[in-house]
């Protein structure tokens, strides 16, 4: 049963949660140069770094000083940022809504376009049509993101004034970056949605209703949409590391403050207390995401579905 | 913490959501102003600690005294001064009437906390020649000075000495110029996003602008809110598309289009630093002074003002600005382009050129590390760095760093050559680069020197009075130039851009820089 | 000896005519024909770029599309059509060496597990699980973040971010072949792991594999792209797609073609990749065989 499943997944939820923050643990371990040094600012004074070897147990064994920060990690004490010397908890608050926004925003229209796309395009039986719907598949993707996003910013802002160039005030700054992370999930989503609706359509309930006397409309929003969601809803979970990665670098390219850009700034400042908060809620969403995808392809699994418990 | 960061998620997403509501929101009251790229990344409005400070510091904190563009120095929340003879003490009368935003007042008192607070700061040289602080009354301070100090009018017009609240400033610690910031400017601080954006508004009771504003009264514009753009070419985007009101800090490279443009137009102010490439004297092939000079004749400083910059700015020869008098060197030793001689001086040191355009010597090739930081300009600047170099032999790979950390991989020691810029129109400028107690950063070049110690000493502790301090300067700046630690490039100029069409500006504009005495007359365009 | 021998000499047979049948229907011509080109480009860069790709000429910079300078000058008056030339011989070699180790890694790991099974399987397997899902650019900014940046960093960066994909449909094959019959029987007449896996399991599961790692190499092309355009693969005057891109977004306004020719350039070869590599399964027939990767 679905149920069933959904518990053993998150059984082996642990297991990975854990591998994944070891790894990000690790990456001070991995990088040059003394761990201690790697959280500190260069120049800083004997107390603050006793402070901090106190604070996170770095004179005792690694296994300690995971459990320590783990510990950490769980009671929200992220540390502190190196570079911009604030609390990291404080940035990622500062950030998540913007990159929550952005997320919800190019998930919601993905998924909307996406399968207004693939049903006309399973619907109408228009070769022109097809041959269109397929290259923009094509090519939502394979292009590049952050060309996309330049080519728009130089149509659509610098040429016709329609929307503002970077910055995230107001909704008109939320356009453009959500195209550009919507252009690929628009092509998975109408793929798997056309998919899903030309399966379904060969069905023999449909005949059914038909024959009942519904119109094609009616049939095809209550009766065949519904079995195109469930597939839409996983392959936008499963491929939520997509989404996120998209994010990433939209945030950049358009100047908007948010998780990706965060990280980004992080990486290049070496700031690595940021870099492993940052990490660790990435890491996150995709297991979350991952999650939700697999029970929700499980649902879709006959065979799972009937099996009595 | 925990509440703090939660109430944060809270007031992010209120801030997200309300955007949403107000986006076409007042916009005639509130002007959007970008940094420079050189402004980026200030990490604290806080004048006594920290070390890098943005043109909105001016608007939130004032300053005893302000210095114009001609030199001259004129009178703020000081009066009047007068200085001893003997340069030993100075007397500051103090205005009357001033309020900090918290409401306490601004008297001798606040003046003696603020000097004193500068002890253990980076910028504790601001104040190292006051020896104590008296307070005469509630008007009246005076320094007693360990030893005189022509410069010290300057330091007290610099940003760096703006005067914080001592209430808060005691009260906050660390957390001054980062949550909260209490100054007696013109603006309070509203909020501010690090990195990201900083809101002022209006402070409705400040009456006390200096004469370098026309308006002395509380500011016209009720908002103003400070973006920080990183990249060049999006801020003037921006600019173009109505997306910011006010850009500090204009790449050459738009300067014609801008002009060209109806409703933007330019300022051009005179420059206020330079951009050089400090040359790291500790690492081989560097530490053989011959091939430091034929770097430094190895950069044609002409045809990059011409190419690089379109002909905007000039070259530098030295390391001081034009306009300074220690700039006045002899001629012999400014720095000019020379690759012939580069050559001979390579050739002689023996490295010789090789078969495939890099020199040679004992199978070793002439390759060196060249790093820069990761803004527009100095990426592009440093490029055409790496092909000069190349014309005399000279293998340059380029390396670059995020603005933020570069200061902190200079102290690493493990660069040869770099590209940089500084921004400050004083000769103790020398003092803040090359003295020996700053090794690695600000002291890029790694230079040690005991004579270079003593004149730089001489220069900074010794003068007794203006006319002395410029001679021993212009000395240690010739000592300097004589070692060859750097090779100077480019004298950028000033240039501001706004939308004439949404805002006007004083003209002309006082003061060596546009900022809190120019914001305080900027207007809504009618 | 001679069973195995023929085994490949068959497989040999038929791989070549299935892969001759990918470039016999019309858009595997084009798609493929565009692939060759672009590697003999790639190659013969020298001789065919019109201008030293790192010749600066300032006072011509930002020249527009013209002549000489088909594709224009960037802002240092380099040209932009020498450099997307160039530009391919980076971008390709990169990908295709990065690609070319995460396959050997990927395989064998693949292999290892699928084969042997119980907990090794399991313990690689959750490793893997990890890294596939997590957005590929995120993997590579991290390590390049470790490494530091260039094209050294940049070609493993792209490894390990494709690494998952090649360990999980190497497993996926090596566990479905592990249950046919003439491996059963190969057990029983003795033969060590090595042997059967290297002569009999192996040359089955190749054929999916490498398409994928076709695919790949487009992928690792606008991962590098990427990359680049973050400053963190290679660096000036080195030309790679990315990073032209990059440095051409301060000139967006001024000469966007600095910025269009090599984000053309990145698009249509991914195209034509993965066009070809569509053709390329239809023709081996092994679309069933890739399902679950």
């Amino acid at each position: 049963m679905i149920l069933r499943y959904t518990a053993q997944r998150l059984l082996m939820l642990i297991p990975v949660s854990f591998s994944t923050s070891v790894v990000i643990f690790m990456i001070v371990y991995l990088l040059p140069g003394d761990p201690i040094d790697n959280l500190l600012r260069v120049g800083s004074s004997p107390e603050d770094r006793a402070e901090l070897v106190a604070q996170y147990g770095l004179d005792r064994s690694l296994v300690v000083q995971y459990f320590v920060w783990i510990g950490n990690m769980f009671q929200g004490e992220f540390g502190q940022a190196i570079v911009l010397r604030r609390p990291v908890a404080d940035l990622i608050a500062q950030n998540l809504p913007y990159s929550l926004t952005l997320g919800g925003l190019a998930f919601l229209f993905s998924s909307t376009v996406g399968m207004a796309l693939g049903t006309l395009s399973a619907m109408v039986r228009n070769p022109v049509l097809d041959r269109f719907v397929r290259g923009f598949i094509l090519l939502g993707s394979t292009v590049p993101g952050f060309w996309l996003a330049l080519l728009l910013i130089l149509f659509f802002s610098v040429n016709l004034g329609w929307f503002p160039v970077s910055g995230a005030r107001g909704w008109e700054s939320l356009v453009l970056p959500v195209l550009t992370i919507g252009f690929g999930g628009v092509a998975l989503v109408a793929r798997v949605t056309r998919v899903a609706l030309l399966d379904v359509q060969r069905e023999d309930f449909v005949t059914l209703l038909h024959a009942k006397g519904l119109s094609s409309g009616a049939i095809l929003f209550r009766h065949l949409m519904p079995h195109a969601l469930l597939p839409v809803v996983t392959i936008l979970a499963l491929r939520i590391g997509w989404i996120l990665g998209g994010a990433v670098t939209v945030e950049f390219v358009f100047g908007r403050p948010g998780l990706g850009s965060l990280l980004i700034r992080a990486l290049g400042q070496r700031d690595y207390p940021v870099v492993q908060a940052c990490l660790l809620m990435l890491a996150l969403a995709v297991m979350l995401g991952t999650l939700i995808g697999d029970v929700a392809q499980a649902a879709m699994d006959p065979r799972i579905r009937e099996k009595k418990s | 913490m925990h509440y703090s960061s939660k109430s944060k998620l809270l007031s992010g997403s209120a801030i997200v959501a309300g955007a949403f509501l107000f986006s076409a929101a007042a916009m005639a009251q509130d002007v959007t102003v970008a940094f420079s790229a050189s402004e980026l990344g200030a990490t604290a409005y806080n004048p006594v600690a920290a070390s890098k400070l943005n043109t909105a510091t001016s608007l939130i904190f004032d300053r005893l005294v302000e210095q114009d563009a001609d030199q001259s120095f004129h009178p703020h929340l000081a009066t009047s001064w007068e200085e001893t003879p003997d340069g030993m003490a100075w007397t500051f009368s103090l205005l009357d009437g001033v309020t900090f935003h918290d409401d306490t007042p601004f008297n001798a008192a606040a003046v003696q906390f603020w000097i004193a607070s500068y002890e253990g700061t980076e910028n504790e040289y601001l104040v190292e020649a006051i020896g104590s602080v008296d307070v005469i009354d509630d008007l009246t301070v005076r320094f007693n000075m360990d030893r005189p100090e022509p410069n010290l009018l300057y330091n007290l017009a610099s940003a760096f000495m703006g005067i914080p609240s001592p209430t808060a400033y005691a009260a906050l610690g660390d957390d001054f110029g980062v949550t909260a910031a209490v100054g007696t400017g013109p603006y309070r601080l509203e909020s501010f996003e690090i990195g990201l954006q900083t809101v002022l508004t209006r402070n409705d009771d400040h009456t006390w602008g200096s004469d370098l504003s026309e308006n002395t009264g509380p500011g016209h514009i009720e908002t103003f809110t400070f973006r920080e753009i990183p990249d060049q070419s999006t801020a003037f985007l921006e600019l173009r598309t109505g997306g910011i009101e006010l850009l500090l800090g204009v790449p050459t490279d738009f300067l014609q289009i801008l002009q060209a443009e109806q409703n933007i137009e330019i300022i051009q102010m005179p420059g206020t630093g330079i951009s050089y490439m400090p040359i790291n004297v500790t690492a081989a092939p560097f530490d053989d002074i011959r091939v430091r000079q034929a770097t430094g004749m190895a950069i044609d400083q002409d045809g990059i003002v011409a190419a690089v910059y379109n002909g905007v700015g000039a070259p530098a020869r030295n390391f001081l600005i034009s306009s300074l008098p220690e700039a006045n060197v002899d001629p012999d030793l400014n720095v000019t382009y020379n690759p012939t001689r580069a050559g001979e001086l390579l050739d002689e040191a023996g490295w010789m050129m090789g078969g495939d355009g890099v020199r040679v010597r004992d199978g070793e090739r002439l390759s060196v590390d060249l790093f820069t930081e990761n803004s527009t300009e100095f990426t592009r600047l440093t490029q055409v760095v790496q092909a000069q170099l190349g014309e005399i032999g000279m293998e340059a790979t380029i390396t670059v760093f995020d603005s933020s950390t570069i200061r902190d991989e200079y102290r690493r020691n493990a660069h040869q050559l770099a590209v940089r810029g500084y921004d400050w129109n004083n000769s103790d400028i020398l003092d803040w680069f090359f003295s020996g107690n700053r090794l690695g950063y600000p002291n890029v070049s790694m230079w040690e020197d005991a004579e270079g110690q003593r004149l730089n000493d001489i220069a900074m502790t010794e003068s007794a009075t203006a006319a002395e301090r410029i001679a021993n300067f212009t000395t240690y700046h010739e000592y300097v130039l004589s070692q060859h630690l750097f090779v100077p490039i480019y004298q950028p100029t000033q240039n501001i851009a706004f939308n004439s069409d949404a805002i006007t500006v004083p003209d002309p504009v006082r003061g060596s820089r546009f900022r809190g005495q120019s914001f305080l007359d900027i207007q809504v365009a009618e | 000896m001679k069973t195995s021998s023929m085994t490949a000499r068959t497989l040999d047979a038929f791989a070549r005519m299935s892969i001759g049948r990918a470039f016999a229907s019309g858009i595997g011509m084009v798609a493929g024909g565009f692939l060759v080109l672009l590697v003999l480009v790639a190659i013969f860069a020298p001789w065919i770029a019109p201008f030293d790709y790192a010749a600066q000429n300032l006072m011509n910079a930002n020249a527009p599309p013209g002549w000489p300078h088909l594709l224009g000058t960037d802002e240092f008056g380099r040209d932009v059509l020498s450099r997307v030339i160039f530009g391919a011989r980076t971008s390709l070699s990169v990908s295709a060496t990065a690609i070319a180790i995460s396959m050997a890694a990927g395989m064998t790991l693949g292999a290892a597990a699928g084969y042997f099974g119980g907990f090794f399987e399991r313990a690689v397997m959750t490793v893997v699980d990890l890294t596939w899902s997590f957005p590929d650019i995120l993997i590579a900014l991290i390590f390049v973040a470790i490494i530091g940046p260039g094209l050294t960093s940049t070609t493993f960066a792209i490894a390990i971010a494709y690494l998952a994909q090649f360990t999980r449909l190497t497993r996926a094959q090596i566990v479905r072949l592990k249950r046919e019959t003439f491996i059963e029987a190969t057990i029983n007449l003795g033969a060590k792991p090595s042997h059967i896996l290297l002569r009999h399991l192996m040359p089955n599961a190749i054929a999916p594999v490498i398409v994928v790692g076709m695919l790949a190499i487009g992928d690792g092309i606008v991962l590098e792209a990427t990359l680049g355009f973050f400053g963190l693969g290679a660096q000036p005057p080195t030309p790679s797609w990315g990073a032209m891109m990059s440095s051409g977004t301060a000139q967006l306004f001024l000469s966007p073609w600095v910025i269009i020719f090599p984000g053309v350039a990145v698009a249509v070869t991914v195209i034509a990749v993965n066009l070809f590599g569509d053709e390329l399964i239809r023709a081996l027939d092994i679309r069933d065989r890739l399902r679950g990767s």
